[in-house]
Protein backbone atom coordinates (compact mmCIF):
# COMPACT_ATOMS: atom_id res chain seq x y z
CA UNK A 1 0.00 0.00 0.00
CA UNK A 2 2.71 2.38 1.07
CA UNK A 3 4.78 1.83 -2.04
CA UNK A 4 1.65 2.36 -4.15
CA UNK A 5 1.11 5.65 -2.41
CA UNK A 6 4.72 6.70 -2.94
CA UNK A 7 4.48 5.86 -6.59
CA UNK A 8 1.27 7.86 -6.98
CA UNK A 9 2.80 10.85 -5.24
CA UNK A 10 5.96 10.69 -7.32
CA UNK A 11 3.97 10.50 -10.53
CA UNK A 12 1.62 13.35 -9.72
CA UNK A 13 4.48 15.59 -8.55
CA UNK A 14 6.26 14.87 -11.78
CA UNK A 15 3.16 15.92 -13.72
CA UNK A 16 2.61 19.01 -11.56
CA UNK A 17 6.16 20.15 -12.17
CA UNK A 18 5.34 20.09 -15.85
CA UNK A 19 2.39 22.38 -15.17
CA UNK A 20 -0.45 19.90 -14.72
CA UNK A 21 -1.83 20.61 -11.23
CA UNK A 22 -4.89 18.45 -11.88
CA UNK A 23 -2.80 15.35 -11.33
CA UNK A 24 -2.46 16.27 -7.67
CA UNK A 25 -5.88 17.82 -7.24
CA UNK A 26 -7.56 14.68 -8.54
CA UNK A 27 -6.06 12.36 -5.92
CA UNK A 28 -8.99 10.90 -4.01
CA UNK A 29 -7.39 10.25 -0.63
CA UNK A 30 -6.95 13.45 1.39
CA UNK A 31 -3.83 12.33 3.21
CA UNK A 32 -2.13 11.27 -0.01
CA UNK A 33 -3.12 14.52 -1.66
CA UNK A 34 -1.58 16.69 1.06
CA UNK A 35 1.54 14.54 1.05
CA UNK A 36 1.80 15.04 -2.68
CA UNK A 37 1.44 18.81 -2.28
CA UNK A 38 4.20 18.88 0.33
CA UNK A 39 6.41 16.90 -2.00
CA UNK A 40 5.69 19.37 -4.77
CA UNK A 41 6.71 22.33 -2.61
CA UNK A 42 9.92 20.55 -1.73
CA UNK A 43 10.66 19.73 -5.35
CA UNK A 44 10.05 23.36 -6.33
CA UNK A 45 12.39 24.60 -3.66
CA UNK A 46 15.14 22.25 -4.77
CA UNK A 47 14.68 23.33 -8.35
CA UNK A 48 14.99 26.99 -7.33
CA UNK A 49 18.14 26.36 -5.30
CA UNK A 50 19.68 24.63 -8.28
CA UNK A 51 18.91 27.65 -10.46
CA UNK A 52 20.27 30.06 -7.87
CA UNK A 53 23.53 28.18 -7.76
CA UNK A 54 23.98 28.76 -11.42
CA UNK A 55 22.98 32.42 -11.51
CA UNK A 56 25.75 34.31 -9.68
CA UNK A 57 27.98 34.17 -12.69
CA UNK A 58 25.23 35.35 -15.00
CA UNK A 59 24.28 38.21 -12.66
CA UNK A 60 27.83 39.33 -12.32
CA UNK A 61 28.24 39.83 -16.00
CA UNK A 62 24.94 41.74 -16.03
CA UNK A 63 26.14 44.06 -13.27
CA UNK A 64 29.26 44.79 -15.20
CA UNK A 65 27.24 45.87 -18.16
CA UNK A 66 24.69 47.93 -16.26
CA UNK A 67 26.47 51.29 -15.74
CA UNK A 68 27.53 51.27 -19.32
CA UNK A 69 23.94 50.75 -20.45
CA UNK A 70 22.81 53.69 -18.31
CA UNK A 71 25.47 55.93 -19.72
CA UNK A 72 24.59 55.02 -23.21
CA UNK A 73 21.00 55.96 -22.51
CA UNK A 74 21.89 59.46 -21.32
CA UNK A 75 24.26 59.70 -24.26
CA UNK A 76 21.50 58.52 -26.61
CA UNK A 77 19.23 61.30 -25.40
CA UNK A 78 22.06 63.81 -25.72
CA UNK A 79 22.80 62.73 -29.26
CA UNK A 80 19.13 62.94 -30.22
CA UNK A 81 18.87 66.42 -28.70
CA UNK A 82 21.99 67.62 -30.46
CA UNK A 83 20.68 66.28 -33.76
CA UNK A 84 17.26 67.90 -33.37
CA UNK A 85 18.44 71.16 -31.80
CA UNK A 86 22.03 71.81 -32.93
CA UNK A 87 24.01 73.75 -30.37
CA UNK A 88 21.54 73.18 -27.56
CA UNK A 89 23.97 71.19 -25.43
CA UNK A 90 26.25 73.05 -23.07
CA UNK A 91 28.81 70.28 -23.05
CA UNK A 92 29.03 67.02 -24.95
CA UNK A 93 30.30 65.36 -21.82
CA UNK A 94 27.41 63.20 -20.64
CA UNK A 95 27.90 61.88 -17.16
CA UNK A 96 24.51 60.53 -16.13
CA UNK A 97 22.88 63.87 -16.78
CA UNK A 98 22.63 66.26 -19.70
CA UNK A 99 23.95 69.80 -19.45
CA UNK A 100 21.91 72.03 -21.74
CA UNK A 101 21.68 75.66 -22.71
CA UNK A 102 18.53 77.56 -21.86
CA UNK A 103 17.56 79.02 -25.23
CA UNK A 104 15.83 76.05 -26.81
CA UNK A 105 14.73 74.39 -23.60
CA UNK A 106 10.99 74.84 -24.18
CA UNK A 107 11.10 73.16 -27.60
CA UNK A 108 13.48 70.49 -26.34
CA UNK A 109 11.12 69.74 -23.45
CA UNK A 110 8.24 69.23 -25.86
CA UNK A 111 10.44 67.00 -27.98
CA UNK A 112 11.47 64.89 -24.99
CA UNK A 113 7.87 64.48 -23.92
CA UNK A 114 6.43 63.59 -27.32
CA UNK A 115 9.19 61.62 -29.05
CA UNK A 116 8.09 57.95 -29.01
CA UNK A 117 11.63 56.84 -28.14
CA UNK A 118 11.69 58.85 -24.92
CA UNK A 119 8.12 59.74 -23.88
CA UNK A 120 9.18 61.60 -20.74
CA UNK A 121 5.61 62.16 -19.60
CA UNK A 122 6.42 62.92 -16.00
CA UNK A 123 8.38 65.84 -14.59
CA UNK A 124 9.35 64.59 -11.17
CA UNK A 125 11.25 67.47 -9.70
CA UNK A 126 12.59 70.92 -10.44
CA UNK A 127 15.50 71.97 -8.29
CA UNK A 128 17.44 75.19 -8.05
CA UNK A 129 21.15 75.16 -7.30
CA UNK A 130 23.53 77.92 -6.34
CA UNK A 131 27.22 77.33 -7.04
CA UNK A 132 28.42 80.23 -4.90
CA UNK A 133 28.13 83.97 -4.48
CA UNK A 134 29.96 84.83 -7.69
CA UNK A 135 29.07 81.71 -9.67
CA UNK A 136 26.15 80.67 -11.78
CA UNK A 137 22.77 79.39 -10.74
CA UNK A 138 21.44 76.14 -12.13
CA UNK A 139 18.07 74.51 -12.63
CA UNK A 140 17.79 70.76 -12.65
CA UNK A 141 14.88 68.84 -14.10
CA UNK A 142 14.26 65.18 -13.31
CA UNK A 143 12.26 63.51 -16.03
CA UNK A 144 10.78 60.04 -15.97
CA UNK A 145 8.87 58.01 -18.49
CA UNK A 146 5.94 55.97 -17.27
CA UNK A 147 5.93 53.98 -20.49
CA UNK A 148 9.60 53.12 -20.86
CA UNK A 149 10.56 53.31 -17.18
CA UNK A 150 13.63 55.34 -17.86
CA UNK A 151 14.75 58.60 -16.33
CA UNK A 152 17.08 61.45 -17.13
CA UNK A 153 18.31 64.60 -15.48
CA UNK A 154 18.62 67.83 -17.43
CA UNK A 155 20.72 70.65 -15.99
CA UNK A 156 20.70 74.20 -17.26
CA UNK A 157 23.07 76.87 -15.99
CA UNK A 158 21.98 80.50 -15.85
CA UNK A 159 23.64 83.77 -15.02
CA UNK A 160 22.81 84.82 -11.46
CA UNK A 161 22.37 88.48 -12.44
CA UNK A 162 20.02 87.71 -15.32
CA UNK A 163 18.36 84.56 -14.08
CA UNK A 164 15.79 83.85 -16.75
CA UNK A 165 14.84 80.51 -18.26
CA UNK A 166 11.91 79.36 -20.44
CA UNK A 167 9.05 77.92 -18.42
CA UNK A 168 7.92 74.36 -19.09
CA UNK A 169 4.66 74.81 -17.23
CA UNK A 170 2.77 74.34 -20.49
CA UNK A 171 4.64 71.10 -21.23
CA UNK A 172 4.20 69.44 -17.84
CA UNK A 173 1.40 71.00 -15.80
CA UNK A 174 3.08 69.94 -12.55
CA UNK A 175 5.81 72.40 -13.46
CA UNK A 176 3.52 75.19 -12.30
CA UNK A 177 4.22 74.85 -8.58
CA UNK A 178 7.73 73.44 -9.00
CA UNK A 179 8.76 76.53 -10.91
CA UNK A 180 7.03 78.86 -8.50
CA UNK A 181 8.90 77.28 -5.62
CA UNK A 182 12.22 77.58 -7.44
CA UNK A 183 11.39 81.18 -8.17
CA UNK A 184 10.49 81.76 -4.54
CA UNK A 185 13.76 80.34 -3.22
CA UNK A 186 16.28 81.34 -5.91
CA UNK A 187 14.72 84.21 -7.79
CA UNK A 188 14.98 82.33 -11.06
CA UNK A 189 12.37 83.74 -13.38
CA UNK A 190 10.57 81.25 -15.58
CA UNK A 191 9.61 83.18 -18.69
CA UNK A 192 6.19 82.19 -20.00
CA UNK A 193 4.84 80.96 -16.69
CA UNK A 194 1.20 81.97 -16.26
CA UNK A 195 1.52 83.04 -12.62
CA UNK A 196 5.10 83.76 -11.67
CA UNK A 197 4.58 84.73 -8.01
CA UNK A 198 5.97 83.53 -4.71
CA UNK A 199 4.41 80.35 -3.39
CA UNK A 200 5.72 79.90 0.17
CA UNK A 201 7.14 83.18 1.41
CA UNK A 202 4.85 86.20 1.80
CA UNK A 203 4.27 88.09 -1.43
CA UNK A 204 6.18 91.14 -0.17
CA UNK A 205 9.19 89.23 1.17
CA UNK A 206 12.57 90.62 0.18
CA UNK A 207 15.35 88.47 -1.23
CA UNK A 208 15.81 84.86 -2.28
CA UNK A 209 16.33 82.67 0.81
CA UNK A 210 18.30 79.78 -0.73
CA UNK A 211 20.85 81.89 -2.57
CA UNK A 212 24.25 81.81 -0.94
CA UNK A 213 24.39 85.58 -0.59
CA UNK A 214 20.98 85.87 1.06
CA UNK A 215 20.66 88.13 4.06
CA UNK A 216 17.53 88.07 6.19
CA UNK A 217 15.68 91.33 6.30
CA UNK A 218 15.65 93.15 9.65
CA UNK A 219 11.98 94.06 9.79
CA UNK A 220 8.81 92.72 8.26
CA UNK A 221 5.72 94.92 8.69
CA UNK A 222 7.18 96.34 11.88
CA UNK A 223 8.06 92.92 13.33
CA UNK A 224 11.66 92.08 14.14
CA UNK A 225 12.77 89.11 12.05
CA UNK A 226 16.09 87.94 13.55
CA UNK A 227 15.88 88.04 17.31
CA UNK A 228 19.20 86.63 18.42
CA UNK A 229 20.01 87.96 21.83
CA UNK A 230 23.48 89.08 22.90
CA UNK A 231 25.56 86.31 24.36
CA UNK A 232 23.52 83.51 22.81
CA UNK A 233 25.36 81.28 20.45
CA UNK B 1 -20.13 83.49 58.66
CA UNK B 2 -22.32 84.33 61.56
CA UNK B 3 -23.62 87.43 59.85
CA UNK B 4 -25.05 85.55 56.90
CA UNK B 5 -26.31 82.44 58.64
CA UNK B 6 -30.07 81.98 58.63
CA UNK B 7 -30.69 85.35 57.05
CA UNK B 8 -31.67 83.98 53.63
CA UNK B 9 -34.00 81.28 52.38
CA UNK B 10 -32.69 77.90 51.18
CA UNK B 11 -30.85 77.69 47.83
CA UNK B 12 -29.72 81.24 47.84
CA UNK B 13 -26.05 81.79 47.20
CA UNK B 14 -24.34 84.98 48.08
CA UNK B 15 -21.29 86.05 46.16
CA UNK B 16 -19.58 89.17 45.04
CA UNK B 17 -20.32 90.12 41.47
CA UNK B 18 -16.61 90.13 40.63
CA UNK B 19 -16.10 86.61 41.85
CA UNK B 20 -19.24 85.40 40.14
CA UNK B 21 -18.07 86.83 36.83
CA UNK B 22 -14.62 85.39 37.34
CA UNK B 23 -16.06 81.99 38.07
CA UNK B 24 -18.32 82.07 35.02
CA UNK B 25 -15.56 83.23 32.70
CA UNK B 26 -12.92 80.88 33.95
CA UNK B 27 -14.99 77.73 33.78
CA UNK B 28 -16.00 78.06 30.16
CA UNK B 29 -13.09 79.47 28.19
CA UNK B 30 -13.93 78.32 24.70
CA UNK B 31 -10.84 78.12 22.59
CA UNK B 32 -10.17 79.06 19.06
CA UNK B 33 -9.06 76.03 17.15
CA UNK B 34 -6.30 76.50 14.68
CA UNK B 35 -3.21 74.37 14.50
CA UNK B 36 -0.06 75.63 12.83
CA UNK B 37 2.39 72.73 13.11
CA UNK B 38 3.26 69.62 15.09
CA UNK B 39 2.04 71.08 18.41
CA UNK B 40 -1.45 71.11 16.95
CA UNK B 41 -1.46 67.32 17.07
CA UNK B 42 -0.96 67.44 20.84
CA UNK B 43 -3.70 70.05 21.09
CA UNK B 44 -6.06 67.78 19.18
CA UNK B 45 -5.11 64.88 21.43
CA UNK B 46 -5.87 67.05 24.44
CA UNK B 47 -9.26 67.93 23.08
CA UNK B 48 -10.10 64.35 22.20
CA UNK B 49 -11.65 61.78 24.51
CA UNK B 50 -8.60 60.54 26.45
CA UNK B 51 -7.72 63.93 27.93
CA UNK B 52 -11.13 65.47 27.29
CA UNK B 53 -10.87 69.24 27.52
CA UNK B 54 -14.64 69.39 27.94
CA UNK B 55 -14.00 68.51 31.59
CA UNK B 56 -12.73 72.00 32.20
CA UNK B 57 -15.37 73.63 30.07
CA UNK B 58 -13.32 74.09 26.92
CA UNK B 59 -14.94 73.60 23.55
CA UNK B 60 -13.13 74.27 20.27
CA UNK B 61 -14.72 77.03 18.22
CA UNK B 62 -14.03 77.59 14.57
CA UNK B 63 -14.64 81.31 14.59
CA UNK B 64 -12.65 83.95 16.44
CA UNK B 65 -15.92 85.72 17.23
CA UNK B 66 -17.06 82.88 19.48
CA UNK B 67 -13.77 82.18 21.18
CA UNK B 68 -12.29 83.45 24.43
CA UNK B 69 -8.88 81.80 24.29
CA UNK B 70 -6.51 81.53 21.39
CA UNK B 71 -4.14 78.59 21.70
CA UNK B 72 -1.27 79.31 19.35
CA UNK B 73 -0.20 75.72 18.73
CA UNK B 74 2.81 75.54 16.50
CA UNK B 75 5.31 77.42 14.40
CA UNK B 76 4.18 80.91 13.44
CA UNK B 77 5.76 81.95 10.17
CA UNK B 78 6.17 85.58 9.20
CA UNK B 79 3.43 85.06 6.64
CA UNK B 80 1.09 83.72 9.29
CA UNK B 81 2.03 86.28 11.93
CA UNK B 82 0.00 89.01 10.26
CA UNK B 83 -2.95 86.66 10.09
CA UNK B 84 -2.58 85.64 13.74
CA UNK B 85 -2.68 89.31 14.66
CA UNK B 86 -5.78 89.84 12.55
CA UNK B 87 -7.51 86.84 14.12
CA UNK B 88 -6.64 88.08 17.59
CA UNK B 89 -8.13 91.45 16.78
CA UNK B 90 -11.33 89.77 15.65
CA UNK B 91 -11.89 88.04 18.98
CA UNK B 92 -14.33 89.65 21.41
CA UNK B 93 -13.17 90.84 24.81
CA UNK B 94 -12.25 89.38 27.25
CA UNK B 95 -9.66 87.44 25.29
CA UNK B 96 -6.62 85.43 26.25
CA UNK B 97 -3.69 83.93 24.39
CA UNK B 98 -1.75 80.79 25.20
CA UNK B 99 1.62 80.26 23.51
CA UNK B 100 1.91 76.51 23.24
CA UNK B 101 5.31 74.95 22.60
CA UNK B 102 8.72 76.49 22.16
CA UNK B 103 7.94 77.68 18.61
CA UNK B 104 5.14 79.96 19.72
CA UNK B 105 7.13 80.99 22.79
CA UNK B 106 10.46 81.86 21.20
CA UNK B 107 10.80 80.49 17.70
CA UNK B 108 11.74 77.04 18.95
CA UNK B 109 14.16 75.07 16.78
CA UNK B 110 14.07 77.93 14.26
CA UNK B 111 15.18 80.62 16.66
CA UNK B 112 18.48 81.28 14.92
CA UNK B 113 18.44 80.22 11.29
CA UNK B 114 14.72 80.20 10.56
CA UNK B 115 14.55 83.34 8.47
CA UNK B 116 10.82 82.97 7.96
CA UNK B 117 9.75 82.11 11.52
CA UNK B 118 8.35 84.59 14.00
CA UNK B 119 10.55 84.49 17.10
CA UNK B 120 7.75 84.20 19.60
CA UNK B 121 4.10 85.03 19.14
CA UNK B 122 4.43 87.71 21.85
CA UNK B 123 5.93 89.93 19.17
CA UNK B 124 2.48 90.34 17.65
CA UNK B 125 -0.11 89.57 20.35
CA UNK B 126 -0.04 89.74 24.18
CA UNK B 127 0.44 86.29 25.71
CA UNK B 128 -1.07 85.20 29.02
CA UNK B 129 0.43 81.76 29.51
CA UNK B 130 3.55 80.20 28.00
CA UNK B 131 3.78 76.43 27.84
CA UNK B 132 7.28 75.06 27.27
CA UNK B 133 7.91 71.81 25.42
CA UNK B 134 8.47 70.58 21.92
CA UNK B 135 5.70 69.60 21.80
CA UNK B 136 4.23 69.92 25.31
CA UNK B 137 2.39 66.83 26.42
CA UNK B 138 -1.37 67.12 26.88
CA UNK B 139 -0.82 67.17 30.64
CA UNK B 140 1.36 70.25 30.20
CA UNK B 141 -1.28 71.93 28.07
CA UNK B 142 -3.94 71.17 30.67
CA UNK B 143 -1.64 72.54 33.37
CA UNK B 144 -1.30 75.72 31.34
CA UNK B 145 -5.06 75.96 30.89
CA UNK B 146 -5.60 75.55 34.63
CA UNK B 147 -3.07 78.32 35.20
CA UNK B 148 -5.05 80.48 32.80
CA UNK B 149 -8.23 79.67 34.70
CA UNK B 150 -6.56 80.80 37.92
CA UNK B 151 -5.54 83.99 36.22
CA UNK B 152 -9.03 84.67 34.95
CA UNK B 153 -10.52 83.92 38.35
CA UNK B 154 -8.22 86.41 40.00
CA UNK B 155 -9.43 89.22 37.78
CA UNK B 156 -11.75 91.83 39.24
CA UNK B 157 -13.53 93.16 36.17
CA UNK B 158 -16.00 95.36 38.07
CA UNK B 159 -13.72 96.74 40.72
CA UNK B 160 -12.47 100.19 39.93
CA UNK B 161 -8.74 100.26 39.82
CA UNK B 162 -7.11 102.93 41.92
CA UNK B 163 -4.65 104.64 39.73
S1 LIG C 1 7.43 73.57 19.51
FE1 LIG C 1 8.23 71.70 18.57
S2 LIG C 1 6.40 70.40 18.37
FE2 LIG C 1 5.68 72.50 18.68
S3 LIG C 1 5.37 73.32 16.65
FE3 LIG C 1 7.44 73.87 17.28
S4 LIG C 1 8.74 72.24 16.44
FE4 LIG C 1 6.64 71.49 16.43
Amino acid sequence: MSSDQDKLIAESVEKALQGDMDAINNIEDRVTRSKAKAALVKANREAKAAVAEETPRAEKSKAEEAPQAEQTFAAQVAVALEKKFPGSLDTEDVNGHIQMKGEQWYEAAQYLRDNPDFLFDSLQCVTGYDYGTSEDLEVRYNLHSMTHHHAIEIRIKIDRNDSKIPSVEQVWRIGDWFERETYDMYGIEFVGHSNMTRILCPEDWAGWPLRKDYETQEMYHGIVVPKVKDGWE
Amino acid sequence: MGVLENRFQDNVVVASMDKLLGWARSTSPWFFQFGLACCAIEMMATAASRYDLMRIGMIPRSSPRQADVMIVAGTVTMKMSLRVKKLYEQMADPKYVIAMGSCATSGGPYWQYGYHVLKGVDLVVPVDVYIPGCPPRPEALIEGLLKLQEKIQAERPLTKKIA
